[in-house]
């Protein structure tokens, strides 16, 4: 099939110096790993420097390009005829996926291919299952750097001005490299919802998982760059996906309460990451406010933005956590991360900062919206907190983060359902003085 | 060929486009004047589905541009103030892409390319890549790439800025070339001359309302109602009252040696009353059609709305 995003792509990454360039340097440097070899472990060492080769030239490198794709289309402002075109967006999802890409694949395949020759020569386990992890984490990391250039893009043109979210990558590398290799090193198997599975086996499933989810949300961002609207079912969808992927590690017993409560930290991370990263302007509220009064109720979901549906899906965790804890026992141990009222209030406390980067957003100056948030945020959760502590004001500190095992937990959430009520007071008021309510 | 009412787009503590409601006729050249600020660049990212406005409905071609901005897309084209082109591409690829990317058939192509570089007189640079060229030629690359895919509606957002006279002069005949081809321009610019060489039409906006959307006569209108223009060789003093007592005329300003008032006549009358003022002995040096360029048309429009404003 023909894809012009993926031709102009090719264009701009191959020329005949490169084409050549590539594999000639893949070559001398696989060739000078192995004179350098006095172990007669020739092998081996292809083995690791391929690996290697293959992180620095996809991964990284690939990242790189991947990262550039979006960031040097809105600099040199070739973004408008991008969306112009009569392209539909997974053909444009595509086409820059693999097209920016390419030249790291071409140098990528390369390796591949000696990481296999040398992996089976050595008698290293789970080659194929390695090739494969490798690939994947690396379409990974491209298809996650597209989306959130192209999301961050929409809050904010400094953050592409500055070069994108490339550092990212940075983070992601040593996860995937070390987390796997150091962390489960020993492993034989992954214990998953109750299943044995190979470790090689489980980091291929987990990477092919990402790299699909990283694949659709690059895809999701296009198609609303692109005006093909869509709704907000996929974020809340990725938060489940999240809980029911951190929750197959935890102990097979009572397993609804423990994938609530992951469902909580997931759901509430989200939520964060979405409302620092979304604009949250007076004219989205306003169309919102404009569509509900039609009835609209199709385009109000096609407007709303990502951050509501988390936070629905926080209260929601939050409950079940509740009613599953109940079922359970009826006394808290030290020994759990949050008891179950707990779980109420930091669904609430996540009501009252979104309704503080509200309130900041909807102000007639509202540039600098975010900063001020998270400026209130650590004011209001850990300075205020701190001081009331160190002057011996137990209360005063409880009222300012209700939690501590010295009072009820069911008390917390009264405490944290006053300081949204707070919040979303302020919310009020400043829409009525932008005459929205 | 475009309708657009009830339009509102608002910026953060700014309303760009305020309740606008207009047609563009099909097969028209409209000229979208206005100060900086008045809302142009916003109207024309709104027509091409770029922007999504607070309220409003525009269609394209009968095509929603809100809902269905994809299948508008394929029937436009559009040319950004600030427009980019890949600069390591050459000039024939930014061309096949930009058809590719349009849905052109493969088999189409090449016609297209030679024929769009041809009409933009690009041909012997096809080879060139885009970063090379100097700013009039990269215009016309990018427009080259806005009109290849043969366009119903071409948005053309201040095409001529930072090009020499010459330039201006190939780009205002491609656009009169282009609309006799059937296509529909709106083209703003700051530059009133350059519009008034082509434009049928004017869109005046400020402040995000439009002032006025007419149609502007061709110099020679067959039309019984016209503003001419009347010069003497000589001063006469009786050219007041003698123009003022005629039946067709209506005197908008008047010395002893020129008038300019409105005439009801066809052609024949106005020969007639040239004719009748020779007979009278006046010293006739011209009488003329009062061409009002767009200039003095968007500054009438202007001071009417100032003076309605007050």
């Amino acid at each position: 099939m023909s894809n012009p995003e993926f031709k102009r792509n090719l264009w701009l990454s191959f020329s005949k110096h490169r084409l050549i360039g590539m594999p000639a340097l893949l070559a001398l440097t696989f060739l000078a790993v192995a004179l350098a070899d006095h172990e007669n472990q020739v092998a081996d060492s292809l083995y690791i420097a391929s690996i290697s080769l293959f992180i620095f030239v996809v991964w990284l490198w690939g990242a790189r390009n991947a990262n550039a794709t979006i960031v040097d289309e809105l600099r040199d402002k070739t973004w408008d005829q991008q969306r112009m075109s009569a392209l539909d967006p997974w053909t444009m999802t595509w086409g820059k996926l693999f097209g920016s890409t390419s030249f790291n694949w071409y140098g990528g395949l390369m390796c591949l291919i000696v990481i296999a020759s040398s992996g089976f020569s050595a008698g290293k386990p789970d080659v194929i299952a390695i090739l494969l992890t490798l690939c994947a984490a690396g379409v990974l990391v491209h298809a996650a750097l597209i989306a959130l250039n192209l999301h961050t893009s929409q809050f904010d043109s400094r953050i592409i001005q500055r070069g994108g979210m490339g550092w990212l990558v940075i983070i992601f590398v040593f996860m995937f490299m070390y987390i796997p290799t150091l962390a489960f090193k020993d492993l034989k198997s992954v214990s998953w919802w109750g299943m044995e599975i190979d470790n090689a086996l489980f980091w291929l499933d987990s990477a092919l998982l990402f790299a699909a989810c990283a694949t659709f949300a690059a895809w999701r961002v296009v198609s609303n760059a692109l005006q093909v609207r869509t709704r907000p079912w996929a974020w809340p969808a990725f938060a489940c996906i999240l809980a029911l992927y951190f929750a197959g590690f935890l102990p097979a017993t009572g397993r609804m309460q423990p994938l609530s409560m992951i469902g909580l930290f997931v759901s509430v991370t989200l939520t964060y990451v979405a409302l620092f990263t979304e604009p949250s302007t007076l004219l989205r509220w306003r169309k919102l406010r404009l569509l509900q009064a039609r009835n609209d109720r199709r385009g109000w979901l096609e407007h709303l933005p990502l951050w509501p549906t988390t936070l629905a899906l926080s209260f929601l965790f939050a409950f079940l956590f509740v009613l599953t804890s109940l079922n359970m026992h009826t006394e808290y141990s030290r020994a759990d991360l949050i008891q179950p009222p707990q779980a109420i209030t930091i669904a609430l406390m996540l009501l009252r900062d979104a309704c503080i980067l509200l309130f900041f957003a909807f102000a007639p100056d509202s540039k600098r919206a975010v900063g001020a948030t998270m400026l209130y945020l650590v004011v209001l959760n850990l300075l205020l907190p701190f001081l009331a502590g160190v002057a011996g004001l137990d209360w005063l500190r409880y009222f300012f983060l209700p939690v501590d095992e010295a009072y009820n937990p069911w008390s917390g959430i009264l405490v944290m359902a006053i300081h949204s009520a707070i919040a979303i007071a302020l919310v009020n008021w400043r829409l009525r003085n932008a005459g929205e309510s | 060929m475009i309708e657009i009412s009830g339009l509102t787009f608002d910026y953060p503590g700014h309303r760009a486009l305020n309740d606008v409601t207009l047609t563009v006729a099909g097969g028209s050249v409209t000229a979208l004047v206005g100060p900086n600020g008045a809302g142009k660049t916003t109207l024309m990212r709104c027509i091409a589905g770029l922007e999504t406005p607070l309220t409003g409905h525009i269609t394209v071609g009968g095509t929603d541009v809100i809902e269905q901005p994809r299948d508008v897309h394929r029937i436009m084209g559009y040319l950004s103030d600030f427009f980019g082109l890949y600069q390591d591409l050459t000039v024939a690829q930014c061309l096949e892409y930009a058809a590719a990317a349009q849905g052109l058939p493969d088999d189409e192509m090449h016609d297209a390319i030679r024929l769009t570089a041809e009409r933009l007189d690009l041909s012997d640079r096809l080879h060139q890549t885009s970063g090379s060229l100097s700013r009039g030629l990269r215009q016309r690359v990018a427009i080259g790439q806005a009109i290849i895919h043969h366009p119903k509606v071409l948005l053309l957002d201040e095409p001529a800025s930072g090009l020499d006279p010459e330039a201006r002069a190939s780009l205002a005949a491609l656009f009169r070339q282009l609309q006799a081809d059937g296509m529909t321009l709106l083209v703003s610019s700051h530059i009133l001359a350059e519009l008034d060489e082509y434009s049928t039409h004017m869109l005046a906006l400020r402040d995000g309302r439009i002032l006025e959307n007419r149609e502007l006569k061709p110099a020679h209108s067959p039309d019984t109602h016209r503003r001419l223009h009347l010069d003497l060789a000589h001063p006469d003093a009786r050219l007041p009252v003698w123009l003022g007592a005629y039946a067709q005329v209506t005197l908008k300003a008047v010395t002893e040696t020129r008038a300019e008032f409105d005439f009801h006549g066809d052609l024949s009358a106005q020969a007639a009353l040239l004719k009748a003022m020779i007979h009278e002995g006046f010293s006739v040096s011209s009488l003329a059609p009062h061409k009002e360029n767009l200039q003095q048309s968007y500054l009438r429009s202007v001071a009417a709305h100032l003076e309605s404003a007050q």
